[in-house]
Parts: C-alpha cells; structure tokens; sequence
C-alpha cells in the first residue's frame, strides 16, 4: 500500500469494494479491448460481407496464401501467449528473474511472428497478391487482397504495438519495479497481449482456412 | 479462499497443449474435409473453442467476478446483429 | 495472496483535504490533468468550432437566400471559393460538409461528451478526479490537432472535403470525382484522430463511474446526467471503433487503390453506408443522450419535484441505448437495400418512439403541479423538450417507408436533424452551460442577457427551421446549390430568403450569449456554493471547487433529485445531508406526489 493509498485509510479500500473488486487499470484495459473488439468487428465484418457478395474473388484456401507457414506462425503467438501467463505467475509469486525471462521469451516471440509476417508479406506482393485494385495479379480478384491487408495489417501492428509495450514493461521489470503487490502493468499488457493472440486465432481460421 | 488457489495455478500448459492441438485441428480439417458447408461450421466452433479457452484461462475472465463476463459479452450481441443482417443484404440478391 | 494484490490500488488519487502539489502555469492551465480544466477545455474548443460551423452555416444560407449574389466579405475568402464575392458550387459542398462535420464532431460531441463527461462525473459522484487523468488529458490534447486538420483542409489544394458529413463511397472513396484529393484525406485522418480521442475519453468515463462512486452512491442514486453520460460513454466506446475502421477502409480506397467501397474493381458502396450508419445511428444517440439526462435534472430543480419515474428515466435511456444498435438501416430506405431488410429497420426504428415518449412523459410529469422557478437554465430546458417531441415526432415520418420514400433526401430531413440536434443538443447544453457555469468559474451568468438570448434563440429557432418541413414537402432537396436551376421549386425563393434572414437573426443572438458567456467570467457576479439549491453532490463544494474536488471523500445518504421532500426543513434535500426523512428511494417521492 502507497503513501497515497495510506493517506486515505480505509476509504481508499472502500472505494475499490463498491466498484469492480478489481483496480482501475485492469477494469479499464477490459473497457478498452471491447472497443477493439468493435474495431476488429468492423474489419472482419467487411471482409465477410464481401467475400458473401463476390465469392469468385475469394480462391479457395491455400491457393495463394500458405497455411504452412502461417500455421507455424500462429503456433508462435499462441507459445508467446503461454511465456506471457508464465511472467505474469512469476510476478506474482515474487520470481524477479523469472518474470524478466519469460517478458523477454514473449517479447522475441512476438517480434518473430511480426518479422514471419514481414517475409509473407514481400513473398506475396512478388507473386502479385497486392492490396491495389489495379497491380493485382495473382488468382481471385482485387478485393481478396485489400481484405487481406487490411485484416493482417491492422493485427501485425497490434502485435507491434504489444511488443514495444512489452519491452517497456521488461525495462521496469529490470529495476524491480513490480512484485506481487505491486503488478498491474504486467497484468494489463498481458491482457492485451492475449487479446491480441485471440484475434489471430480468428483471423487465422477465416482467412486462411475458411 | 479456493478461488485464490485457483487462481495462482491455473492449468496454463495443458491449455497451451489444448490450443496447439486445436490449432493442428482446424488445419486438417481445411484441407481434409471436401464438404465446404461442414468444414465451415467445424472451423467456426473451433476457433470459437479456442478464443474461449484464451479469454477463459489466459485472461483469467473465469476467475474474475461475473459482472466483467457481463462487460465482456456486450459486443457479441452487436456483432453478430450487424453481420447477420448486412449478409442478408449481399446474399439475397 | 495475489487477491490482496489486485485489491490494493496504487494509484489512488487524492481529494483536496488530503494532498498539495503547487503546479506550474502549463501543468495547470494547459497540459492539466484536472478534469474540471479539462473539460473547460474542451468548452473553448468545442465553443470555437461552433462559432465557425455557424459561420459556414451563414454562408450556406447566404448562397441560398441570395443566390448568386456577392456575399457580403466574400470577397476575403481566396479566388477558389468564392471570386468577387460568389460562393462556387465546389466550396459550396465543401462548406456543407464541413458545417456537418464540425457541428457533429466538434461542437456538439465534445460539448455533450467532452464537457459535461469530464467536468459532471467525478463531481457528481464524489470523486477527486478521473480514473485516468493523463488519458484524459491525451484525450483533449488529441481533439485539437484533429480539429486543426479539419479545419486546415480548406486551404490545401482542391479546398476541403465535399462529399457529404456522411461521406457516401464512391463519391468519397475517388478523388476524380470531387477533384478533392487531400482534403477529403485529412477529413478521414482527422476524423480518425478524433474517435481515437473518444475512445479514450470513454474508457475513462466508464471506469470512473464502475470504481468511483462515492460510499452511499449506488447505481440507483446516480444522477440522470452520469446515468446518460455513462451509457453515452457504451455507446461511444463501442460505436467509434466501426467508425476508425470504415474510416480507414475509404482512406486506403481513396490514396492507396484499395477496392472496398470502389464498384469499379468489384467494391461494395453499400458496405460503406451499413458500417457509417451502424456507427451513426449510435452516434445519433450519442448526440442526444447527455442533453436528456442534463435536461432531466435542471427539470427537476426548475420545478422544484424530483423527477418523476427516475427509474423508468434510467431503464428508457438504456432501452434507447440498445434499440440505436438496431436501427441503422432507416438511414438507407433509399439505398437500394434489401427491402426485407427495410421492413425490419422500419419496425425497430418506431419502437424507439416509446422509450422516446417515456422520457417525454416523464419530463411532463415531472414539472406538474410543480412550483416552477424560471432561470435561464430551466427555461433552455423547457424549450429542449418542446422542440425534441417536433424533432421526434417527424422523426417518425421519416421511419415509415412510404412517407420517407417521399421525403427522403429533402429539407424535411434537414429540418428533423436541426430539430433534434440544435433544438434538442443545443439547448439542452445551452441549459447544462448556464446551470453549471457558477460551478466551472465561480462567476454566475447575466439572468436577464440569459433570458434574451433565450426568447430569440427559440423564436428566430422555430423560423429557420420550421419552414424547412414545408421546403422538404414541396420537393426541395437537400445539399442543393441553387434550387432555381429547377423550375418546380423556383416559387420556394421568397421562403429560403426568409430563412436565411431568419438564420442571421439567429445567428445574432448567439453573440449575445458569447458576449455574456466571455464577460461573466471576469465580471460575473459572484456564485455562492449551491446558487440554485440544487441537491447533487457537485453543489457541496465551493464554486470552483479545489483541485481534488471535495475536502474529504463524500458519503451520500439519499437518491440524486430529492425536492420538496415531506416534512424536510427546505425544499430540497441534499445528496450529501444525513438526517431528515432518512434515504427514501427516488420512486417513493414519484409516487408519494
């Protein structure tokens, strides 16, 4: 308990029990990732309404995109997601090393899914799969490739996103700045980090496999 | 005091080995199952499985208090409202 | 072990009795992160905006009360609006669009939202600040750069976006065929910029209401005006986000090649209206929410009752909450859309009519038999409910196909949004501004000045827009340059000319509320704590209160608008005062009247 938390006495503690039993960062990190969802709604959602409209733009699965690779991928964030609980059980059992090591597995797996992501995407554009209108090229039509940019895009830079919030929280860690009283960022960008890794989940079975 | 307990251990490598394998699933059944209407539902329930499992056990929402499952399910009405109504515009046509 | 852990905040922000901090002229005026100058902010902001979506608005009536001729200093405006004074048709569009764009987003939201959201939750429900002061403070300080470039993007080559405040693909999503390449792109940017800042600014209104309530505070004592402004904050957290990714959609479409909502590659331009409307009809609502609950409340002190049936109050703005998301096709009646689909966006959209009237009946109920006081603020809100049944009920008109197949598109459009949004907003923040002006500068506003800028603001209101239903009804449609280029509707001139005077009378008087509003911060007469005996816990403490806002944390004993209680020493019970006829429950009065 800080000096602020000490200042107010047991109203501090009363205030947090009338509300959602848990600290305002954690109730809002849920808050926010409901209006991700809602963005992500809108993404999906156009690309299923299209590919309802025009389904001959849409080749079946593993034409032109490859499930290999990207199924190694997914793999990858989902092992990240599993180093990410592991730092999360380490702080709260009081484990400094374990805590910076598993942040750091998490953080290197999430850049490797990014830099995979990076490599699909210059293999794809020489083989003519674009998201321009008119350079495309490859099997399926036009709007097959703004989808598919758009979707992985706007997740590969959440997962960017989550890797740079990630490495900021490995630095705090590294002046021992959480413990098991003291570990809301780490459980907050933990959060976010599995919703992140969710999301592909999604997204890897409509757009790749479906 | 048993919800704490559970809370500090939840089976967090099983549910990785689960997800791993239901991941293997949905990629044999893209390219195993001919019947595109079945392997659609069998990828949907899934995928729908596995997300589950990442809210329920990663983002720990089954041990939280039932006010945030509430929160939590607010959008789904929503999405699901918005896709159902506008496929029926582009598929009835 | 980890239980403790979560339970144990360590950012706790202190009340005023409890800590010091001398802040620097920026950190206090500037990039604070006190949520009452936050929200004054976000009031000069969103005040300017106005005044220069109302300047827009003139020019448009300009054009069509006098078409064709010299604008009077027009001839200021560079040679690609107007030359010698003549509004041309492109900066025409443009200038509709902007007035959209800027009322909507840049007035009416954050005045709604912005000011009221931050300055009335953490003081109506006991707490020192926001949950979140910094993202607050990010929240502001990402809506000015937004409105910059929005308003920047009438200088850059081929002036500034045309297509609409709703931006219909494909006219929005080529530039070829507007001939307006980067001011439609920094529309989208900035309205991008600018949902990014609602979205935080929601996450901090509803985390602020969930965990810091104060002790005695439970839902069902909670004001009208956080109730709406918490459901607003759902709405806005949960709308925004379809808005930022159809936003980013046209973007791409328009200054990269992407084929979204392009026909010509095999886009879909309907796609673009379900995601526009399916987060503008909540949008709408966010518009119109925070003024009900507002309005509600000044209601309540005005007539000196407690509002009647609070709990029907509360359960009517949540059923409008949840209908807003099923009605967003009554937009596209004339689209081209599935007509079974229109069927069932005509059914839902009617339904709304009843939680509408609910309120409705309840404001009715609310001043019957009351012993009205008039001040200005009671009087704004008196003409928000008058004006919002005409808004709502040619909203009706609209919702049932075979009447809007005739009006679709028309002035009678035109004169439905300005009723629901200038008659209703408006005046509704028009009341929330002079209510709660002694508590944001501690300065009261003049009554009488109030009072004239009240009559002819409703009475030069009711003749602009009124007349508009008839424009509408007589075939006139709406974003029309010059309507005299059609023989049919060439007999409605001497009608638009009225208007347009009309308007500039209107126009007028808002001068008269500015001039009031600037002077009364300096030279206003001193506000005492509670000026109109009201009972909510912002009125406990000192106008303006401290940084940190109350002296310790507030218990509350009693429900939000408890007037003339029983048997209580004066006519209204405040929130904050144990004792007396105990906490009866706001439907015990509802009925006990």
């Amino acid at each position: 308990m800080t000096s602020h938390a000490a200042a107010v006495g047991d109203g501090g503690q009363e205030r947090l029990e009338r509300g959602f039993e848990f600290y305002n960062l954690k109730l809002g990190m849920w808050i926010f990732l409901l209006s991700e969802v809602m963005f992500f709604t809108s993404l999906i959602g156009a690309y299923i309404i299209l590919r309802f409209a025009h389904p001959e733009q849409f080749p079946a699965p593993g034409t032109v995109l490859s499930i290999e690779l990207t199924a190694f991928n997914t793999f990858m964030l989902i092992c990240s997601s599993v180093t990410m609980v592991k730092a999360y059980a380490a702080v709260q059992h009081d484990d400094q090393q374990g805590l910076q090591v598993w942040l750091l597995a998490t953080i290197i797996l999430g850049a490797s899914f990014v830099g995979i992501q990076m490599y699909e995407y210059v293999y794809l554009v020489r083989e003519g799969f674009v998201p321009i209108a008119n350079l495309y090229t490859a099997e399926g039509g036009p709007l097959y490739g703004s989808t598919f940019y758009l979707m992985t895009g706007f997740h590969g830079t959440h997962v960017t996103i989550g890797v740079l919030a990630l490495t900021g929280v490995l630095l705090r860690a590294r002046t021992g700045a959480f413990n098991s009283q003291k570990l809301g960022p780490v459980e907050i960008v933990g959060l976010y980090w599995h919703f992140v890794d969710l999301v592909w989940i999604v997204l890897f079975t409509i757009v790749y496999l479906i | 005091m048993e919800v704490d307990e559970k809370k500090a251990h939840p089976p967090y490598m099983l549910i990785w080995g689960v997800l791993a394998v239901l991941m293997l699933g949905k990629v044999l059944i893209s390219m195993l199952i001919g019947l595109k209407w079945l392997a659609v539902l069998l990828l949907v329930i899934v995928s729908f499985t596995s997300a589950l499992l990442v809210a329920f056990y990663y983002m720990h929402l089954r041990f939280e208090p039932k006010k945030l499952w509430l929160l939590a399910a607010v959008p789904i009405p929503l999405i699901l409202i918005f896709i159902f109504t506008v496929m029926q515009e582009f598929t009835q046509r | 072990m980890s239980m403790t852990a979560t339970r144990t905040d360590y950012d706790l922000l202190p009340y005023a009795g409890e800590h010091h901090e001398e802040l620097s002229f920026i950190r206090k005026y500037i990039f604070s992160t006190d949520h009452k100058t936050i929200g004054k902010q976000f009031l000069f902001m969103s005040l300017i905006f106005m005044l220069l979506g109302g300047i827009m608005a003139m020019m448009i009536r300009w054009q069509l009360g006098f078409p064709g001729q010299p604008m009077p200093g027009g001839t200021l405006l560079p040679e690609t609006m107007s030359p010698g004074g003549i509004i041309l048709p492109e900066f025409y569009a443009s200038l509709l669009t902007m007035h959209g764009t800027f009322m909507i987003f840049f007035a009416i939201m954050p005045l709604l939202v912005g000011v009221f959201g931050n300055l009335l939750i953490p003081l109506q429900i006991g707490a020192p600040d926001m949950a979140f002061p910094k993202l607050n403070m990010l929240s502001f300080w990402l809506a000015v750069p937004s409105g910059l470039m929005m308003l920047a993007s009438f200088f850059v080559i081929g002036g500034a976006a045309g297509s609409g405040w709703t931006a219909y693909a494909p006219l929005s999503a080529d530039g070829q065929y507007t001939g307006v390449y980067m001011g439609q792109r920094l529309w989208l940017l900035a309205l991008f910029i600018l949902g990014f800042s609602s979205i935080t600014g929601a996450v901090n209104y509803i985390t602020t209401v969930i965990n810091m309530r104060a002790p005695g505070l439970t839902w069902f004592r909670l004001p009208l005006s956080v109730w709406a402004l918490f459901i607003t904050a759902i709405l806005a957290l949960l709308a925004m986000p379809i808005l930022a990714g159809a936003l980013i959609m046209l973007f791409t479409d328009h200054a990269l090649g992407t084929t979204f909502f392009r026909p010509a590659a095999g886009g879909e331009p309907l796609l673009w209206q379900h995601l526009f409307w399916f987060f503008g009809h909540p949008e709408v609502y966010i518009l119109i929410l925070p003024a009900m609950g507002i309005v509600s409340e000044i209601l309540a002190n005005g007539a000196r009752k407690p509002v009647f049936g609070y709990k029907a109050m509360v359960f009517a703005i949540c059923a409008i909450a949840f209908l807003g998301w099923i009605v967003w096709g009554h937009h596209m009646f004339m689209s081209g859309m599935n007509p079974m689909l229109g069927t069932t966006f005509m059914f839902s959209t009617i339904v709304i009519a009843v939680p509408s009237a609910i309120k409705v009946f309840n404001w009715l109920g609310t001043l019957w038999k009351g012993s009205i006081v008039f001040h200005v603020p009671f009087l704004n809100a008196a003409a928000f409910v008058s004006l919002f049944i005409i808004g709502g009920l040619s909203g009706v008109f609209m919702a049932s196909t075979p009447v809007d197949i005739v009006i679709t598109d028309t002035y009678f459009i035109v004169a439905h949004i300005h009723y629901v949004l200038f008659g209703g907003s408006l005046f509704g923040i028009f009341a929330g501004i002079t209510y709660w002006y002694p508590k944001m500068f501690g300065t009261m506003m003049n009554e009488l000045w109030g009072k004239i800028h009240f009559a002819g603001t409703f009475v030069t209101y009711n003749l602009v827009f009124f007349p508009m239903h008839e424009l509408g009804l007589q075939g006139m449609m709406r974003r029309i340059y010059d309507p005299n280029n059609y023989v049919y509707l060439q007999h409605l001139q001497p009608l638009n000319t009225f208007i347009s005077v009309s308007a500039f009378a209107l126009f007028a008087f808002q001068m008269i509320f500015m001039v009031n509003f600037l002077y009364s911060i300096w030279f206003g007469k001193k506000a005492a704590d509670n000026p109109w005996r009201a009972t909510t816990l912002e009125w406990s403490t000192p106008s303006p209160p401290p940084h940190g806002n109350f002296q310790q944390m507030p218990t509350v004993y009693r429900g939000p608008h408890e007037y003339s209680v029983p048997g209580a020493r004066e006519d209204f019970s405040p929130q904050w005062e144990s004792g007396g006829a105990g906490a009866p429950s706001p439907t015990h009065h509802a009925t006990a009247h």
